[in-house]
């Protein structure tokens, strides 16, 4: 069996007195497309920001393709900080779709993309924006290269959001409610961005409240209550009846954004 | 009682000379103070709490107390602790830290305007700390702290006027004496204040087209 | 540095106050002198309102003082210094308060102002009764802020002569040779004060909001 592309271990996670996360274990299987659902408040989000490195784990380890996420922890507990550079290059190998885009303005779509090619990768300018221009293509925006956000709907926006992710040409692409924060004509283009992704074999983690993708696309879900995990499993297992009551009371709560198929 | 500004025209070499040590400490200073702002702003950010605490104090009494009370601190306490320093270079430290104080404010507010999710997404593509501040928050904050930054310069103008108290030969001061020389104190005062004005008013203008240029060339947020 | 020299400063820091907040006083009557004038649209009212702002924004205190320290006497008007003092004050703070309130009245919505025509409020009543009120919420703190930035303008008025916090201290100074501490005590008085005015300021704004919620 190969190594998993994220294994998440014993993962605790506190803000203060609050535990948002608690004794999280967790395997992401390569080139699936993991979905994790759950109530608002359930620790879900945060779990995924761990993932980015975006929140730092109050205990436990996160290993990407393997390699140590931030910390390393021994079998004794003894916990690390890893170097910055280790940690800047650790954290490339998964790309980050946020909820409300978080686009940079001041430059155009192509800017936003190529911007990381250009002073990380310090890739050469001309080579960074063809390279940007092809993942703009692979959402459907090479007609919008030029365009500021603020020019973009909602959906372009993400989109543009998912090229500039994947300009790094991570092994793993994290999404964080890519479409709550849309209109909802608006959230199906995002959503077959991501399908088109997800059929090219991208590892994908969705932290998301479409339950109807979550079902069709996930290939494994997560359900998250009150920061623990409660169960993990393919689709037409977790789905299956009869369900878990607190996720039988939570998807009684999305009956009408998609969920309904499952009734 | 004759109004006659003539007497001060005729020594216009001199007021150019104030007015040139004006526009410099001024310009001086308010480079300075944007330098050193954003450091002190950026180390407020960055540096932890305890620096936090400490700058923001400084910052705080720098900013609730008179310059003319700073700069008698500087000019007539420095020799109690070795520091000698003659008008014009105590003028212009003193401007800078004032400056540096309000301008770390404006700073301050403008690390605060940007969306902490676009930091968070330059981080997420393994930008360093200086690539993030570089490419991600300072051009994002600019267009927001552009206007403040342009009224503090045009306060700063206005309060190196009392650099002329610890005789540093700007501009208030070379005209002030010149009216004491002439016995037209109030001519002199007086087209002193119409200079003042109009370089003001000629700041308020410029920095408003820059506003303009600025706005028109990047785009504002929907 | 003494006890005594220290109240001697507390002394001098009363005439400061009250220097300070007369101005504030008669420089806030101005203003709304100054934002009627603009209200009413009219080039007569309105263009020798804008020199003023623009003329007493755009002149350093400093200045403006001495100006009107020799102005006085010179048209005729004799009196104290003190009062040259507040005159040069209130005509500065004055242009500075009209600013922010240009910005309070602007944002006073149309409807409550066409809501008093219509119940018949006279221009001026609805300036007084309406506007005014909804304005001077509006930019209090702006109003806090400039009462912060007048007490520290008015160690200004040392250079004419009167005896203030900074006047005060210099005279100590220069006979005690003891510069440090004189105006570090100085200056402490000043932020303390500041400090005091900024607290209350936020205290009030708090009740205000109290008040229209």
């Amino acid at each position: 069996m190969s190594v998993p592309a994220i294994a998440i271990r014993k993962l605790v996670k506190r803000f203060g007195e609050t535990t948002v996360l608690q004794d999280i274990d967790l395997e992401i299987p390569e080139g699936k497309v993991s979905c994790l659902i759950g109530p608002s408040g359930s620790g879900k989000s945060t779990l995924l920001r761990c993932l980015a490195f975006l929140e730092e784990a109050t205990s436990g380890m996160i290993t990407i393709n393997g390699e140590a996420l931030g910390f390393f922890e021994d079998a004794n507990g003894r916990r690390e900080r890893l170097p910055a550079n280790q940690i800047r290059t650790v954290r490339t190998k998964t790309g980050m779709v946020f909820q409300q885009f978080n686009l940079w303005p001041h430059m155009t779509a192509l800017g936003n993309v190529s911007e990381a090619l250009k002073i990380v990768r310090k890739v050469p300018k001309a080579e960074a924006e063809e390279r940007a221009m092809t993942q703009l293509r692979k959402v459907g925006l090479e007609n919008r290269a030029g365009h500021y956000p603020s020019q973009l709907s909602g959906g372009q926006q993400q989109r543009v959001a998912i090229a500039r992710a994947l300009a790094l040409e991570p092994k793993i692409m994290l999404f964080d409610e890519p479409t709550s924060a849309l209109d909802p004509e608006l959230t199906g283009e995002v959503l077959n961005v991501m399908r088109d992704l997800a059929s090219d074999g991208m590892t994908m983690v969705v932290v998301t409240h479409e339950i109807g993708f979550a079902a069709s696309v996930g290939q494994q879900i997560s359900f998250l209550d009150h920061g623990r995990l409660l169960f993990s499993g393919p689709p037409a297992e977790i789905f299956a009846k009869p369900r878990h009551p607190r996720l039988e009371q939570f998807l009684d709560t999305y009956l009408d954004r998609g969920a309904s198929m499952l009734a | 009682m004759m109004f006659d500004p003539q007497v001060i025209i005729e020594k216009l070499p001199e007021i150019a000379s104030g007015l040139f040590v004006t526009l410099w400490l001024w310009i001086a200073g308010v480079l300075g103070g944007v330098v050193a702002g954003f450091v002190v702003a950026t180390a407020r950010r960055f540096g932890g709490t305890l620096v936090n605490a400490v700058l923001g104090a400084v910052v705080e009494v720098l900013r609730g107390t008179p310059f003319l009370i700073q700069i008698f601190l500087l000019y007539y306490g420095g020799p109690f602790v070795g520091l000698m320093l003659d008008p014009i270079p105590c003028g212009l430290i003193g401007l800078t830290v004032y400056s540096a104080a309000y301008y770390s404010e404006v700073f301050r507010a403008g690390y605060a305007s940007v969306p902490i999710g676009h930091v968070e997404a330059a981080a997420c593509l393994g930008m360093t700390r200086f690539q993030t501040i570089s490419r991600i928050q300072v051009p994002e904050m600019a267009l927001i702290v552009l206007p403040p930054a342009i009224n503090l310069a045009v306060i700063l103008l206005k309060e190196s006027a009392v650099l002329s108290i610890i005789t540093v030969p700007e501009l208030t001061a070379t005209v002030s004496a010149i009216g004491s020389q002439q016995y037209a104190f109030l001519e002199a005062i007086f087209i002193l204040a119409i200079v003042y004005w109009i370089i003001v008013e000629l700041t308020d203008r410029l920095g408003r087209m820059a506003e303009n240029r600025l706005s028109r060339l990047r785009f504002s947020k929907a | 540095m003494t006890p005594k020299l220290f109240t001697l400063l507390l002394e001098a820091a009363l005439s400061t106050l009250g220097i300070s907040l007369i101005s504030i006083a008669i420089g806030f009557a101005i203003a709304m002198l100054l934002s009627a004038a603009l209200l009413t649209g009219k080039s007569i009212y309105v263009l020798p309102a804008r020199l003023f702002i623009s003329f007493f924004r755009g002149v350093p205190l400093l200045v403006q003082l001495l100006l009107i320290y020799t102005l006085l006497p010179v048209i005729g008007i004799n009196v104290p210094g003190i009062v040259a003092a507040i005159v040069g004050l209130s005509l500065c703070t004055a242009a500075y308060q009209a600013e922010n309130l240009r910005g309070g009245f602007a944002s006073v919505p149309r409807g409550l102002i066409e809501a008093a025509d219509v119940a018949g409020f006279t221009g001026a009543q609805t300036f007084i009764r309406i506007r005014a009120p909804i304005a001077l919420r509006l930019t209090f703190p702006a109003l806090v802020n400039e009462a912060i930035m007048i007490l520290k303008s008015s160690s200004l008025v040392s250079v004419v002569g009167i005896i203030e916090i900074t006047k005060m201290a210099q005279d100590l100074a220069s006979s005690t040779y003891e510069p440090i501490p004189i105006f570090a005590s100085a200056a402490l008085i000043y932020f303390v004060i500041n400090s005091a005015i900024a607290l209350l300021g936020r205290y009030a704004e708090r009740s205000l909001k109290g008040a229209t919620a």
